[in-house]
């Protein structure tokens, strides 16, 4: 063992959205001191959003995303409902069921994206395959069926998207108050029949496929999937009244790492009052954490894990079955297992599948929407469950209407702390004490990253292009090895 | 989906000449005689390929950082394995790879370039790109759309 102390720099991380960077530090025996992810780009939404009429929020900050606008601009629109005068159950019903729809299929697409084009790879080929394996390019040459399904169920997803939005990205639904667009049979029909494209039902027959690729996945590698990267953490997400997996509207609910509520179904508008925000100097990205419990044991992790913790049930048939034998794994307890994150995502995309095709059917779905003239309000918060978990708007106008004041929690700053413990655990149960990095040890710091699906870019409000560096710093903090990804 | 003709525009309108292949099918579906599919791509996806088997003919338009001679470039696009690790930057061979590799399907495909000059944040050609931007609807009319459509 060499006696000269390192750094080790991942820069960039690839196969996630944004910049990120991490370092690992290592003393004179090699052994990991410490080890931290990166967010190193900066974007300042919720202060040049500032003095522009509340109306354009959920306009303009769809332009944090190009992979979850829809989110981003159905919290915005939320948020800037109360700011008109409307709570969420004064909406016509058509115009939150218009809402839902679109969201369902954002989460639908979003979730297809990251399965099948980034993490997929890592599953299908390793995380010690070689460089060019590691792409959606390599999948779709030696798994075209997997592959095709994913390409499709993607473009289902985006195509709702337009139908509803007008635009795959950057489209527009939500107004204050209402919707924009009535959504018309014809396009409707689209996604019903098997003309043209697969339908809804096909979707959930795939949907249902690929939850059993994991499953069996998992039986093969259940030593890897139940360790790697795992630990014990808190857990934050939607519940609805009944306790059952929301997405669009519904009570905040956390838990720690062993069940026990820390956060029981609180209304969005008490957010303020249950969560802080840390921050460290050497990250763009904040760090949520519930007030009550500090911020050293008040962090949650959020997304697909997490709200299949939180959530008692789902109100979908097939994929309720699938929480009930993925909650049995655990025995009912908190699942912890970071790389259980893709056997959840899997879920939730056939919930999708499924709550898709119940709004298709739903008569009410094609009906005009009214939007009465109400009375404006100071300030607005909306809370969605986004792809990538809990996402947080608020906005504050003054008498012109004109924003004075904008708050984002998006969804990968929940997922800050828990990723660099996530980094921490891969520092320390494969790089600690290794006289050789190789690339395959460095993919499986990424592996851990991307298990979150981590949006940087909408984390720190940046245009960006997906870099990833791994530094190793000797005991006096300076760089003795880098390692580098190029973005592209 | 489509049958017949398919063209992808690639470009970002907001980065002045790079809005080269969205400004050309701005233009193309105002020219009379033309029944076609017009996509505006800020970058080329792999699902692209899936579109792409569903046409009999394939034109990709995009700007082009370099000189050409006459403004303009026509020439055919050949399936090429070509993709690296990641799927954010994706050539036209590679969509047509995957369209044959994928989906069993080899439209003819085609690759117009045309030449730019200005890439900086801003709306609106350049004078020259403008010209250029002339000459390749120009060729496109007289040359291919008669056999087009």
């Amino acid at each position: 063992m060499s006696t000269s102390t390192r750094k080790i720099t991942i820069d960039p991380v690839t196969r996630v959205e944004g910049h990120g960077r991490v370092t690992v530090q290592m003393d004179e025996q090699g052994k990991v001191e410490q080890a931290r992810f990166h967010v190193v780009e900066f974007r300042g939404f919720e202060r040049f959003i500032q003095g522009h009429p509340y109306w354009e929020a959920p306009l303009l900050v769809q332009r944090l995303c190009g992979i979850c606008p829809v989110s981003h601009h159905l919290a915005a629109a939320k948020a800037i409902d109360q700011v008109y005068g409307m709570d969420p159950q004064d909406l016509h019903p058509t115009a939150t069921k218009i809402r839902r729809l679109l969201h369902l299929a954002q989460v639908f697409q979003s979730h297809a994206l990251h399965f099948f084009y980034l993490a997929s790879p890592d599953l299908l080929f390793g995380m010690d395959a070689p460089v060019e394996k590691r792409s959606v390019g390599a999948v779709a040459m030696e798994h075209g069926e997997l592959a095709r399904k994913g390409i499709q169920m993607r473009q289902f997803g985006q195509e709702l998207i337009k139908a509803l939005a007008g635009k795959k990205i950057h489209g527009i639904t939500a107004v204050p108050g209402g919707v924009h667009k009535t959504f018309f049979p014809h396009e409707r029909e689209y996604f019903l029949s098997e003309e043209g494209s697969p339908s809804v039902d096909t979707m959930i027959q795939w949907s249902l496929e690929v939850v059993g690729f994991i499953k069996d996945y998992h039986d093969k590698n259940f030593s890897m999937l139940d360790s790697f990267a795992s630990y014990p953490s808190g857990h934050l997400g939607l519940v609805d009244q009944n306790g059952g997996l929301e997405l669009y509207d519904g009570l905040m609910r956390a838990i720690d790492s062993r069940g026990g509520i820390t956060l029981n179904d609180a209304h969005s508008d008490s957010y303020l009052k249950h969560f802080g925000e840390g921050v460290e100097k050497w990250s763009y990205m904040k760090f949520p954490f519930l007030r009550h419990l500090g911020r050293e044991k008040g962090w949650n992790r959020v997304g697909p894990l997490a709200r299949l913790n939180v959530c008692d049930h789902i109100s979908t048939p097939l994929a309720n079955e699938e929480l009930r034998e993925f909650k049995a794994y655990t025995n009912g307890r908190p699942n912890n297992h970071t790389m259980h994150s893709h056997w959840a995502r899997l879920i939730e995309v056939l919930y999708c599948a499924e709550a898709i095709k119940e709004l298709l059917n739903d008569p009410a779905i094609l009906d005009e929407v009214e939007r009465p003239t109400v009375n404006r309000r100071p300030e607005g918060i909306g809370i969605i469950e986004a792809p990538r978990g809990t996402l947080i708007h608020h906005y504050q106008v003054d008498e012109k209407g004109s924003i004075t004041k904008c708050n984002l929690i998006v969804s990968t700053t929940h997922n800050n702390e828990p990723m660099n413990r996530a980094v921490q655990w891969v520092a320390q149960n494969v790089l600690d004490q290794q006289q050789e990095i190789t690339d395959g040890m460095l993919n499986q710091v990424e592996v851990a990253i991307r298990a979150y699906d981590p949006c940087l870019s909408c984390a720190t409000h940046s245009m960006g292009q997906m870099p990833l560096i791994l530094e190793v710093l000797d005991a006096d903090g300076k760089v003795i090895a880098e390692y580098r990804k190029d973005a592209t | 989906m489509n049958d017949g003709l398919l063209i992808f525009g690639i470009g970002n309108s907001g980065r002045c000449d790079d809005g080269l292949g969205w400004a050309f099918l701005d233009r193309i579906q105002t020219e009379a005689g033309f029944s076609g599919t017009v996509e505006y791509r800020y970058q080329l996806q792999v699902e692209d390929a899936a579109q792409a088997s569903c046409a009999q003919r394939v034109i990709f338009v995009d700007s082009h950082d370099g000189v050409l001679p006459g403004g303009f470039a026509f020439k055919p696009c050949m399936p090429s394995r070509d993709f690296e690790f990641t799927s954010h930057v994706l050539p036209p061979r590679a969509v047509m790879h995957f369209c044959q590799e994928l989906y069993g399907k080899t439209p003819r495909a085609d690759l117009l370039m045309i030449q730019g000059v200005s890439w900086d944040l801003g709306e609106g050609l350049s004078p020259e790109a403008a010209n250029f931007l002339e000459d390749a609807l120009g060729f496109f009319r007289n040359e291919l759309l008669p056999g087009l459509c």
